[in-house]
Formats: C-alpha cells, structure tokens, sequence
C-alpha cells in the first residue's frame, strides 16, 4: 500500500478521496488552487499543498504543477479523481517516469483505451455488440460517404473528452456538412484533439452502464449496473440503479458479457463501460470511462463495497479479494446531482457565498458534498454543490425517501437544481422508469418544474 | 476596473432598515471592509488569471473587477485560448481537458495597482466609499509590491540577488523555484532593496507563498 497519496482534484471528489484514504490508513495531501484555499477538502487534509491560480491549466491541468507537488510532499502516489488529468494517458506516464503511481489504470492499458474508436472496434471483438459507426473521419466526402452508410439520424461526436462535449445529432447530409466544422474546432478547442467519428444516432435511448473492477492478476468483477437515462443537453442529472429497463436476467448477461470483454481485452483498475439500451432493449457498447466516476455512489449504495480504496488498492498491486459471488445487489439507490445552477434560467450556472447548508439524513440517506456554511462557491469550475443518494429495499421506498431527503435539504445563497429533482420525482414517466436520455430536453425542462407545480 | 453596487434587492434574512444615518455608516463600514478585504484578493485573482472580468457578490453588495484592454499587460495569451471558465458540466468533463502545460511555464507577475499606474484604477462607485476605496487599494498594492511570491510548486533556491542590502530592481530574478528540474524565476515586483529571504534554500514551497520581502524605493529615490 502506499504511504502518501496527493489528491490532484478538489470539490466534492476530493473529499471522497480523502476519506477512502483515512479509511485505508493512508497520508493525503490536497492540492488546491487559490481559488479553492477554503475549500473542505484542504482544510480537513492531513496537508495541503498549493500548486497554482485559479485557471485550472495552471492548476489542476498542469502536470508539472501536480507532480511537482507530489514530488515535494514526499506522496509515492497521484489521485486524479474525475475530469481534469484522470484520463490522460501521458500525464500517466509522466507521473511513472518520476517514480510516483497513478491511481488509475497503468498508462498502456489507458493508450488502449484513450481512442473511443479503436475502444469500439477492440470491446466489438471480444463480443460486445457496438452501435453503428464509423472509422475517424478524414474529410467531407469520407463523413457523407460514411452517414449514407450508417444511415440518418447521425451522432457526430469526437474522439477525445465526453460528457456530450462537441457531440452533434444531424437528419440530412446538408445539416452534417455545416455541423462538421462547427465540431471539429469545438473539439480541438475543447480536448487539443479535432477526431471526429460518426454513430447512429437512437431516437429513444436509454443510458445504461456496468461497473466493473479488476485486479492487475486478471481477476474482475462487475457490480452491476446504473442506469443514468435523466439527462439534460447530454449531461447526467439522475443516475439510479438497479435499472427500470431491462429484465434481472438481461442485467445480469449486460453484466457478465461487459466483464468478460473487459478482462479478456486487458483492462485493468476500476471502470465502467457505457452503453445504450433501445427500445427493445438491446445494448450497443459506447465508451469505457477508465477513472472513477460522480456516480460510483449509487454502486457503493447497492454492494457496500468502497470504490475508491477498491481503486486505490488495486493500484497498489493488490489483489482484488473478493470473487463474484460476493458482490450482493441490494435493493436500490438513486444519486441526484446537486448542482449551483438556475434551472429557470436555462441552467445558468450560479456561484457565490453558501450562507446556509444543512443535509438530509436517515435511513438510507448519503449526502457527499463538499458545501459548508459560509463556504464561498468559485465561479472557475464545475457546478456540481455535492451528491445526494437515496437508498430503500425497493424502487418506490427509495424514492419516498429520496423525496423527504431533498425537502429536507437546505442551501442557500446559491441557486440550485433541487427542484428539478423535487419535479422529477413527481413526474409519471419517472416514476414507472421510462425515462429516456432525451426526454428532458424535449419536453423542456421548464414544463417538468410546471407539471410538478400543478400536481403539488 | 473594480466597482462596488448595492444590489437592489434586499436578501432574505437581513433585519429591514430604514435608512438614514444607521444606513450611511453600515455603507461606511461595509465599503471599508470591501476594499481592505475584498477588493486586493480580487486584483490578485484577477492579475493571475486570464479572465477578462471577476465579479463577487457578499451580501447584498456586489463588486466587479475588469480588466483593462491593456495591450502590455504579459500574460501570454494566444490566440487559441478560451476563457478559463469551465463549462457547468458533469462527469468530470466540465474541468475542461487539455493538454498538461509544459514544465517552462509562463511566469505571471502580479500586476500592482496603485495612484498613477495607468494600466489600472479603483474606483467604487457608491458616493462616500470612493476615495477612501481607492486609497485603500492603493495601501494594500503597495504592501503587497514588496513582496517577490513563488511562481510554482516546487524547491526554492534564492539567487546572489537575494542577499539582505540587495538594490534590486522591479524584474529582476530574486532566485528560483525549481518545478522538475525546470527553474522558474522568482521576480521583483518593484525597484527596492532586499530586506530579508523569508524561505531557507532547498525548501519545498508552494504557488504564492512569499518567499523575499523588500524595502522599496522610495519613489524619489527612483531613475
């Protein structure tokens, strides 16, 4: 195990770090930007290191920033959290290069898995069904001759990043053509890389994707799935799992067929592996996330099982210690984004002086979140406030819950999305778990707060 | 430009008021506090980052920094670049990736604001407070230009020029922080004479720690 880990993030995940290193018996130092002097993580850490401004390039993104903290700290290893460098394959090797882990995948198994193209076409062999799509695209012509291929409606979307970033949904060769260029300088703009690839688009979709964990001896595990269908211009809001689309015994093939490929294509380290479900409920594989992710809760909710340390120890070299049958789903759990943005005003993103918080408790009830009182919101970042997650025996138990939960959840000074969740919880197409990816965007979001209002 | 406005609003909590005299020195107190506190924070968040415009809202007071389109003003801004606000994403995503800056990182010298500097000046614009937040401003600029902070994370080593007694003037390289093997300059900040090296050499220390403290010139002093 190591014996000083540096936390290379901040915000909410940073304390989620900190705490999986206490549990492990583990040292941590934070490294924080100016902005983030007050945050909780840095107050709370065994020690905190500050490594630039504000501007995240000059922080968080920079490597030299990162290691050079490390290195000076005395940490014999980097927790990247999300976002920021947890995906980079050559800020990994950087990170080995002066002697120190990455918590994470080793840098090989992160440059087979960095192109989501050759991820498709590498996962397709080892038996996942992956949704129509196209090589990386060279030019105009290469893009339309490929679009008549697939057929229309088209995703574009680019090799580099994710979270809906740079993707564009097109019906007609006229509309790819003008949306081509528009998404190429988006995603250089965006990721320093302008790939481009092009996938069928599925009208109605629903977001499912497999947990899973393995060791560096080959030994995996799944823990099951999530289902993160409640999604805003790409983005998750909702994530839930068991998922309400698919029968226990389709979950479970998703489950093992998504293991199986996974070990057999040399994955290494906790990952989930994205796909889509239709109508009719076959998946097509979309993308592997190598890193731990804002939902991995939800998993925690349903298996007991800690994540982070899994994700830390495994990369420490240990063995995973616990086979397949030892994972139990039980009952469910639902994770709602708590997020510091207005959801009457388009979800414009809000920032400021947090001049209350107080979390929900009881039975079932997580609150991880990095909020405290007079804690001061940097306009600089992500607007995620914290997670809530709700667990209950059952589907509706969960929900009741996570209905008390949310009135009982107080922040101010800051907007909030909190009633986007409140008017989710009362929608019927939620309710009998029918939500598909894009419902929220067609039906508005503004109509969901006012069907909530009426029926309340 | 830094400007502090009363929002119109009264937030939800605060006891009414009904004006007056109570009124004028809560104002008094509050603009005080804003341009001690407040006001120096916010030019050095804004000198240190790209941003063209900071604005905080405490209370029901708001203050808005911009920067002036100053054409001399280093901060190595290309072409390329985008607004450091990340998108209100998820997943991660919303920190936007890039590609990991190289070890020669640009060095960012805090920019000063102070009478008479052109680049930059204070004013609030709420009657009353405006001298005196200028002022106050100014003092605190003032303090902090003699003050030579560490550009990165990393291992200090002070240079000949960081010895007590020192003349040095305003960009002139104090000593080093050593980020992988990579030195990056510790400057002056303004024309004045060591007066003592806060940090040891081959001492860790992080981004913005005061490492050399100067007397400065003072200004007849200056060529």
């Amino acid at each position: 195990m190591f014996n000083k880990i540096l936390i290379a993030n901040r915000g909410e995940i940073a304390l989620r770090i900190l705490r999986a290193c206490r549990t492990l018996g583990v040292e941590a130092v934070v490294a924080y930007s100016e902005a983030d002097r007050d945050s909780l993580a840095a107050q709370l850490a065994d020690e905190a290191i500050c490594i630039g401004p504000a501007d995240a390039r000059r922080s968080y993104l920079s490597a030299p920033a990162v290691i050079s903290a490390a290195v000076v700290t005395g940490c014999d290893a980097i927790h990247p959290g999300y976002g920021f460098l947890s995906e980079d394959e050559s800020f990994a090797e950087v990170v080995r290069a002066h002697d120190l882990t990455f918590i994470g995948p080793s840098p090989e198994v992160l440059d087979r898995f960095a192109s989501k193209e050759g991820t498709r076409r590498l996962l397709g062999a080892h038996g996942l069904a992956t949704i129509p799509g196209s090589p990386m695209i060279r030019d105009e012509q290469h893009a339309l001759d490929e679009a008549e291929r697939i057929g229309y409606p088209i995703l574009i979307k680019p090799s580099a990043g994710g979270g809906g970033k740079g993707m564009r949904m097109v019906r007609t060769p006229r509309e790819l053509q003008s949306a081509l260029r528009v998404a190429r300088s988006e995603a250089a703009a965006a990721f320093g890389d302008d790939s481009l690839y092009l996938e069928l688009w599925l009208e109605e979709n629903r977001h499912v994707e497999v947990q899973v964990a393995v060791d560096k001896f080959g030994a995996g595990i799944h823990l099951g799935e999530r289902d993160c269908s409640v999604q805003r211009r790409h983005q998750k809001i909702l994530e839930e799992a068991p998922t309400p689309a698919l029968s226990p015994a389709a979950r479970l093939d998703l489950a093992e067929r998504a293991v199986k490929a996974v070990v057999e294509a040399g994955y290494e380290n906790v990952g989930t592996l994205e796909f889509l479900v239709d109508a009719a409920g076959n998946s097509y594989f979309i993308e592997i996330n190598c890193r731990i992710q804002v939902e991995h809760p939800v998993t925690e909710m349903l298996t007991g099982i800690d994540l982070v340390a899994t994700q830390i120890r495994i990369a420490a070299g240990e063995h995973l210690g616990i086979r397949q049958s030892d994972v139990v789903i039980n009952g469910h759990a639902i994770e709602f984004r708590i997020n510091a943005e207005d959801p009457e005003h388009d979800f414009r993103p809000a920032a400021g002086l947090i001049e209350s918080y107080q979390a929900p408790g009881g039975p079932g009830i997580r609150m991880d979140s990095h909020l405290y009182p007079g804690y001061e919101v940097p306009p600089f970042y992500d607007s995620l406030l914290g997670k809530l997650i709700a667990w209950g025996p059952d589907r509706a138990t969960a929900i009741a819950r996570g209905k008390a939960a949310l009135d009982e959840l107080d922040i101010t000074g800051v907007t909030t999305n909190v009633e986007i969740h409140k008017a989710l919880l009362e929608n019927e197409v939620f309710l009998e778990g029918r939500m598909t990816t894009s419902l929220l965007d067609r039906v508005g979001s503004a109509a969901f707060l006012a069907a909530a209002a009426r029926s309340a | 430009m830094p400007e502090a406005k009363r929002d119109g609003r009264e937030p939800q909590g605060r006891k009414p008021n009904g004006g007056g005299a109570d009124r004028r020195l809560e104002d008094h107190a509050e603009i005080g506090r804003l341009s001690d506190a407040l006001l120096p924070a916010l030019i050095a968040k804004l000198a240190t980052t790209r941003l063209g415009e900071l604005e905080v809202r405490e209370g029901d007071w708001r203050v808005r920094l911009r920067r002036p389109a100053a054409p001399d003003l280093n901060f190595g801004r290309r072409a390329t670049d985008k607004p450091s606000r990340a998108q209100p994403g998820h997943e991660g995503h919303g920190h936007a990736r890039g590609a990991p800056e190289s070890a020669a990182a640009r060095t960012t010298r805090l920019t000063g604001v102070g009478p008479g500097d052109p680049a930059t000046a204070a004013t609030v614009t709420n009657g009353t407070g405006a001298v005196r937040a200028a002022l106050a401003a100014a003092r605190l600029a003032e303090q902090d230009r003699n003050v030579a902070y560490s550009p990165a994370v990393g291992v200090f080593h002070p240079g000949s020029r960081a010895a007590a007694g020192t003349r040095v003037r305003s960009g002139d390289a104090l000593g080093s922080v050593d980020v992988l093997g990579v030195p990056q300059d510790v400057l002056a900040p303004a024309d004045g004479i060591v007066a003592t090296t806060l940090v040891e050499g081959g001492t860790a220390v992080e981004y913005g720690q005061e490492l050399v403290r100067l007397e400065l010139t003072a200004p007849a002093e200056r060529r």
